[in-house]
Formats: structure tokens, C-alpha cells, sequence
């Protein structure tokens, strides 16, 4: 029990620093603060007409597109920020978990972004008159929370591999657009090839997205959104089981291939 | 007992290249590096850069898995029980990386201090005691950015003691800091000593090591070449003098001619600006000037004085004359 105190109290930490750092950071700032506004305004624009649901359907899936690039670049990147500023050595012979402190790093990333993103929306909706109505609003803020939970998971897995691989930042620009198609942020996955469904089951986003579009649009039962819940509930317990073993044997491979103090291009 | 133990440590690192033909090439960073040290011991680990200095703290840091031998720090194995060794050292390696530089120094050590497990009780009080120790006190809410190099590597020692360790591992902690800032340094490194801290110093300033460690282990090319007192390293040249000629450039081939002449057992040049400075090892004393400035015919001559041995000179003759 104490020791859970002790990880909660280390993920709050790492959380606080990494919000700290991003908010001394120009090109972060501009990427939580306006670029969603841009985002926002120009979506909202182009669909001036079109009615309520069609927006709501955008709004959240370019909402979902921002998280997952953040999850994918800010989460991601935090470890090749700490490469850069040689902490990474430190946190690492530190008697703290790496687990529990990417944990946090993800998920101040993943919050600040949401927040921001929802900001955005309301703020751009509201001066344009333009209405953002939720069928359900209790289990659409709900799926909120347990997709941020689920992705910051995800978020876990991903960033062990920016510890493994120096240069690994270059390879994710590449993950970026297959999972947006993937997981049905934009469009649904029905008009994807039948054999491409069976990967977007295994992607928790996509989970998160239809959780997400069905509680505010209405286009799934409250019964069936708790199944969506459940869904990124065990994905998210797998991811952290999951990373145990990984960071485990990833950490050890970094210590034996001497990678932790390399600056990846 | 002693605090550390190191048994025949040996660490490659292999390096790839090609894309279709893939070849692997494998560099001895540590060759085979034996030691102990006792506890409360300050123990200088001294060697040019490539010796092996970092890479053999680095394992016992645990941040390296050795490919050979093995390490103990206060009997627990350095690979085995690692999750158990890190609480219980700490470490600064030379330079400022290390630190996060748009935080402010305090929030550094609050940071650090959660991820030592350090409680938030122990961590107030202790924050303060280790700012007035390196001397940081009154610019701990400044952001690191906007520090000199040695308030950063103060605040370096200040994060290795937040969890006051028994073991300490210093990597060249004076590297880059002006004269003034090292000696507070090295007063900083003294007073952990009295405190009973076991420490492992890595340096390759002679006079540093010469003034604060108790013994020396001299590495080269990833083995330890000599290991002893610093009294004792010295005793090794007491033989000899040293002559030193100051030049203004002197051709390889010179070199060659002087260090094959029957009485010079080791030559090294230092640059220093515009000049050389071509230190002769020779148990001949002020007689060797004669020949040796016949074998400088023709070449720029400055001043030329005989002077005693010091720890350099013993270092130099243990680890070959190269350039410095």
C-alpha cells in the first residue's frame, strides 16, 4: 500500500514537471494553445450548414486526431527530450519506477491537450453560434475519462520504444495517418477492406473514438458504450501488465547495447 | 568491508555499419579493471580521455551491463541486485547535461528528491541544508538556463546527496569549470569525505587527484596500470627529473630521435598557446640539457629549467607520453 503512495506520489511529480516544461516551451505552447483554435475554427467553418450531428461527429474526431498525435510526438518525444538533456541516465539509475514516471509524462501530454482541445471547440462554437449538443452528455464525459486512461496506456507501450530505439522519433511520423484511418477518428471504419477491421479491434483508440461518437450522437446504446468502457478497460490492463515484462527486458537490452546516453538524429 | 569491489570488469561495445552486407566492430572500452575500495575511502580512478573512466562507472552505476567480470557496491552485485544498489549511491558526471533547464533548481531537487523516495518531510528540510552546502542558497528559484556552469554542477552534487547516500560516484566534476569554481568544488568533495562518504573520483587533473584522494588507480586503454598512494605513484620517478624545453613547434620526427637517446625513459609534449613544452624523463638530470639541445638544432628554443618530479610526471610515465 505504501509503496502505491509512493508510485502515485512519483507519477503526480513527473506529471507537475512535465507541465511545467511544456508551459516554458514556445513551439508546445503554440501546438496545446493555437494551433486547436486554428483547427477548431477552420472545421467549424467548412461545416457552417451541414447541422448539429455532422459537427459533433468532426468535432470529436479532430479532437481524437490532436490526441493521438500528441500521444504519438509529445508522449513519445518526452523520452527523446530527456536524451536530449541527459536525464534520461539519471531517471533511469534512479530507484524510481520508469514506468510510473512516463506514466505521468504521458498523461500530463494527453490532459493538457484534451483540455485545450475542448476548450477550443466550445470557445469557437460558442462565438460562431454554432450548437455542439451531446445525446449523452454523463457517458460521453465518462468515455472522455476512460479513453485519456486507455490512451495514456497505449501511451506507455509506445514511448518504451523511444527508449530502445534513439532514433525512433523519425519512425513515428509514419504511424500517424494509419491510425487516424484505422480507428475511424474522420470517417467510419465500414468503408475500410473488410481485412483491416480486425486490426482496428486491436487499437484502443478506436475504441476511445466510438465511445466517444456514439455517447454524443446517439448512435450507440448507453448499454453498448459501457461495452466500449470494458473493451479499453482490458486493453489498458494488458498495455500495463504488458509493459512491465517490456520495460523489464527493453531497459536491460539498453543497458547491455549502451543506448540510454545516445542522442537520437 | 569494503564499500566496493571490482573483479576483472570488461565492457565491449559493438558498433554496426552497412545496410545489406552488415558488418559488427567491437571496441575494448574496459579491458579488465580490478579494485576495492573501503568505506569512507576517496579513490581517484585517473586516465587520459578513452581510458575507460566512464564506461567502468558506468557499470558500477548500473546503467551499464558489463560484458566480463563482475562488481559489488556495499556487497550487493551491480547487475543482480540493481534495483537494490541504486538507492544507495549517487552519482554527477562531468558537464551539464543531466539537469532540466527550463526548471528552476529547486524544482530540480523536489523532483529528484520523489523519484529517491525521498517523503516530502525530509525533502523540505533537506533541500535547504544541501543549497547552503554547494552554495546555491538564495538562487535556488532562478531556472537552471540561466546559471554558470559551476552553479549547474553544484546543483549536480546537491541531486546525488538528496537521498544521502553511502557511496558517491564523482565522473570528472571539475571538467569545464573555471579555476575559482573548481577549487570550491573540490572543497565541496573534500568536506563529503569527512562526512564519512565512500567516493570514487574520476578525473584526469593530476593536482586534484594529488589533493583529495587517499589512493589512486591510474587506468589506460581499459586496464589499470598502477594502483597506490599518491606518495607512493610519486616514489615511482623519484629516479628521474624532468627536463622541460619550451619550443615553438617541433616536427614528429624529433620527438622519435629524443625518445630513442639511451638516458630519456619518457618524453611528453604539452601545448601550450603558440608554444610546446617538451617534458624529457631522465635520471641525468641538468647534465641531458646539452644533448638534448643539440638534437633541437635549428628548431625555435624558449627557456629551458630541470625541476623534480611531480604526480603528472609519474602518471605520464605510466600511461606513455602522448600528447596532451
Amino acid at each position: 500500500m505504501k509503496r502505491i503512495g509512493l508510485n502515485l506520489r512519483i507519477m503526480a511529480r513527473a506529471f507537475e514537471i512535465e507541465l511545467r516544461q511544456n508551459m516554458t516551451d514556445g513551439f508546445v505552447l503554440f501546438g496545446i494553445l493555437i494551433q486547436p483554435l486554428i483547427v477548431a475554427f477552420m472545421a467549424l467553418w467548412m461545416l457552417k450548414g451541414k447541422g448539429p450531428d455532422y459537427a459533433i461527429f468532426v468535432v470529436i474526431g479532430s479532437g481524437m486526431t490532436g490526441l493521438w498525435t500528441t500521444l504519438l510526438f509529445n508522449g513519445g518525444n518526452s523520452i527523446t527530450g530527456e536524451r536530449w538533456t541527459g536525464t534520461l541516465e539519471p531517471l533511469v539509475a534512479s530507484p524510481a519506477s520508469l514506468r510510473v514516471v512516463i506514466y505521468g509524462k504521458v498523461l500530463a501530454n494527453v490532459t493538457q491537450s484534451l483540455l485545450s482541445m475542448i476548450g477550443s471547440y466550445f470557445l469557437i462554437s460558442f462565438a460562431m453560434g454554432y450548437p455542439l449538443t451531446l445525446t449523452y452528455p454523463g457517458l460521453f464525459f465518462l468515455s472522455l475519462v476512460i479513453s485519456v486512461f486507455s490512451l495514456v496506456s497505449f501511451g506507455l507501450i509506445l514511448a518504451s520504444f523511444f527508449i530502445l530505439i534513439p532514433d525512433f522519433a523519425r519512425m513515428v511520423n509514419t504511424l500517424e495517418f494509419p491510425v487516424y484511418i484505422l480507428c475511424g477518428f474522420l470517417f467510419p471504419i465500414a468503408l475500410l477492406p473488410g481485412w483491416t477491421t480486425p486490426l482496428s479491434y486491436l487499437l484502443s483508440p478506436y475504441w476511445a473514438a466510438l465511445a466517444l461518437h456514439g455517447a454524443a450522437q446517439g448512435t450507440l446504446e448507453p448499454l453498448q458504450i459501457v461495452g466500449t468502457w470494458g473493451i479499453m478497460a482490458f486493453f489498458s490492463l494488458v498495455y500495463i501488465l504488458a509493459s512491465g515484462r517490456l520495460y523489464r527486458v527493453i531497459l536491460r537490452k539498453a543497458r547491455r547495447d549502451a543506448t540510454l546516453d545516445i542522442v537520437g538524429n | 568491508m569494503d564499500a566496493i569491489t571490482v573483479n576483472h570488469l570488461r565492457r565491449l561495445y559493438k558498433s554496426t555499419d552497412g545496410i545489406i552486407k552488415r558488418t559488427t566492430k567491437e571496441v575494448v572500452a574496459v579491458e579488465d579493471v580490478s579494485f576495492e575500495i573501503r568505506q569512507g575511502e576517496l579513490f581517484g580512478l585517473l586516465g587520459p580521455n578513452g581510458a575507460g573512466k566512464t564506461t567502468s562507472v558506468k557499470m558500477l552505476t548500473t546503467l551499464l551491463i558489463p560484458s566480463g567480470g563482475s562488481a559489488t557496491i556495499l556487497g550487493l552485485d551491480v547487475v543482480k541486485d540493481a534495483n537494490k544498489v541504486r538507492p544507495r549511491i549517487g552519482f554527477i558526471f562531468g558537464g551539464e547535461r543531466g539537469l532540466y533547464w527550463r526548471l528552476s533548481g529547486l524544482d530540480n531537487l523536489r523532483y529528484f528528491a520523489s523519484l529517491y523516495y525521498v517523503d516530502e518531510a525530509t525533502s523540505k528540510k533537506r533541500i535547504p541544508e544541501l543549497l547552503e552546502i554547494v552554495g546555491l542558497k538564495g538562487r535556488e528559484r532562478e531556472k537552471v538556463e540561466g546559471y554558470s556552469r559551476g552553479m549547474r554542477q553544484r546543483l549536480h552534487i546537491a541531486r546525488a546527496l538528496l537521498h544521502d547516500p553511502e557511496v558517491l560516484f564523482l565522473d570528472e566534476p571539475t571538467m569545464g569549470l573555471d579555476p575559482v569554481g573548481a577549487r570550491e568544488l573540490r572543497t565541496t568533495v573534500k568536506n563529503l569525505q569527512s562526512a564519512n562518504k565512500t567516493i570514487l573520483l574520476t578525473t584526469h587533473y593530476m593536482f586534484e587527484a594529488d589533493a583529495l584522494c587517499q589512493r589512486i588507480a591510474v587506468i589506460n586503454k581499459g586496464k589499470i596500470v598502477a594502483l597506490d598512494t599518491p606518495e607512493k605513484l610519486k616514489e615511482n620517478v623519484q629516479d628521474l627529473s624532468v627536463v622541460e624545453v619550451e619550443l615553438y613547434g617541433i616536427p614528429q620526427e624529433v620527438i622519435e630521435r629524443i625518445k630513442a637517446l639511451d638516458f630519456v625513459v619518457e618524453v611528453s609534449i604539452e601545448n601550450r598557446d603558440q608554444r610546446q613544452v617538451m617534458q624529457v624523463h631522465t635520471p641525468k638530470g641538468p647534465e641531458a640539457i646539452p644533448v638534448l639541445v643539440e638534437h633541437l638544432n635549428g628548431l625555435r628554443i624558449g627557456r629551458i629549467i630541470t625541476r623534480e618530479p611531480t604526480l603528472e610526471d609519474a602518471y605520464v610515465r605510466l600511461v606513455g607520453g602522448a600528447e596532451q
